[in-house]
């Protein structure tokens, strides 16, 4: 078992820096997943993903260890993102045309029948969709919570807000997200995701 | 309680975050609310549903998501190439060729899941370690530290010009400080002086 983040933190600001480079491969793929999530394109999450890693590099030679690096990091992340949207003041646009993952950012591991594809691929471009509609707030809410997997008092921590607030962010979400989808008829089509070896 | 207050604890069972006490008194809660065992299991199914939101790859794989890309578009239409053919062979009897070119199928079918396995190691060596993002980083802390000395060097080169044109003005003040002093002085030693001749005189005349 390799060393946790806070030791990684604390080697680099011991001065190693190659204790950052291990950070950056061990949380790339998931700040990316969140960053995509929030702004919903591929170039701006390029951008914004070089522009979290950079915040982060600048600041964490003072960071203070009280909180968790992961909350930190995605903190920097979620303000990226927002000082972005801020700034572009548009709506969401989400390509579907590329890989995919799951949840969890793993890759799918048994290959989908053709009719799978299409169902998957029009429900993604529902829950996008919907996604869409949702405030900044409570999106960012269940993008922390359904997607990057954090707990109630990490997503708490990330966003400097009280529990109780993440969680009324998080049930309006989802009410929103359920009745739009159920008005498009759909209602618990989606497979389980296949396990990550 | 009422089924408000029960919402927290509902979306600490749905993600598994209840402690003992609060999955029990939702599970009383559930067994007598069918309106809230009913929004339980719609938001289970939601979860579902957004399961289906998947990332995209980044421009950095570029090479991966095409090869993908071109992997699913022809994944469906072999697929349907295939099942047609075969229903074709069915309709027709022909048991041995029906054999022969289910073999074939499979050994297609089987090139294809290998073709897609490599594609899915090409895409998953790109992707984790962030390896085009590392690069990236690297490249803009370089930068980024580059742009700082320059600034810096510029900075110290200027305040070294302002300590100096600073220095030379103070020493000008001084200068003339006291040079105002001197003369100053210089006056008064030559009232004293007449002062005195003054004095002298007066005194010689008594």
């Amino acid at each position: 078992m390799g060393p946790t983040d806070e030791e990684l933190v604390a080697a680099f600001q011991d001065g190693d820096a190659s204790a950052f480079d291990e950070l950056v491969r061990r949380w790339d793929r998931k700040i990316h997943g969140a960053i995509y999530r929030v702004v919903g394109s591929d170039e701006d999450t390029r951008d914004l993903c070089q522009e979290a890693f950079l915040k982060a590099y600048r600041g964490l030679g003072t960071f203070k260890r009280e909180a968790r690096f992961s909350s930190w990091l995605y903190q920097i992340a979620i303000n990226v993102c927002r000082d972005r949207l801020r700034r572009r003041r548009g709506r969401i646009a989400v390509s579907l045309d590329d890989v995919e993952e799951t949840r969890d950012g793993g890759l799918r591991t048994a290959a989908p029948s053709p009719l799978e594809l299409v169902e998957a691929r029009d429900l993604r471009h529902l829950v996008e969709e919907a996604m869409a509609t949702l405030s900044a707030e409570e999106r960012e809410v269940v993008i922390l919570k359904e997607y990057q997997e954090l707990t109630f008092p990490e997503i708490a921590e990330t966003l400097e807000v009280p529990l109780s607030t993440v969680k009324t962010r998080l049930y309006r979400g989802l009410a929103q997200l359920r009745h739009r989808l159920e008005r498009q008829g759909v209602r618990g089509v989606a497979p389980l995701p296949a396990p990550i070896p | 309680m009422g089924c408000e207050e029960f919402r927290d604890r509902m979306l600490d069972v749905l993600y598994g975050e209840a402690d003992t006490a609060s999955a029990r008194a939702w599970e009383v809660h559930e067994q007598e609310c069918a309106a809230c065992r009913d929004e339980v299991r719609a938001l289970r199914r939601l979860r579902r549903d957004l399961g289906a939101w998947t990332v995209a790859a980044r421009a950095g794989t570029a090479g991966g998501g095409a090869a993908a890309r071109h992997a699913r578009a022809w994944l469906p239409l072999a697929a349907g190439v295939v099942m047609g053919l075969a229903a074709t062979f069915v309709v027709a009897g022909s048991q041995q060729r029906v054999d022969s070119l289910a073999a074939a199928l499979r050994a297609q079918d089987e090139r294809h899941r290998a073709e897609i396995e490599a594609l899915k190691a090409t895409i998953g060596q790109d992707r984790p370690g962030g390896g085009a993002i590392l690069e990236d980083v690297r490249r803009l802390i370089r930068e980024s530290e580059a742009r700082q000395a320059v600034v810096l060097d510029a900075s110290l080169r200027g305040l070294a010009e302002r300590s100096d044109a600073q220095r030379r003005d103070d020493m000008a003040q001084v200068s003339a400080g006291l040079s105002y002093l001197e003369g100053r002085t210089g006056l008064q030693v030559a009232r004293t002086t007449e002062l005195m001749g003054h004095v002298l005189q007066a005194s010689q005349k008594k």
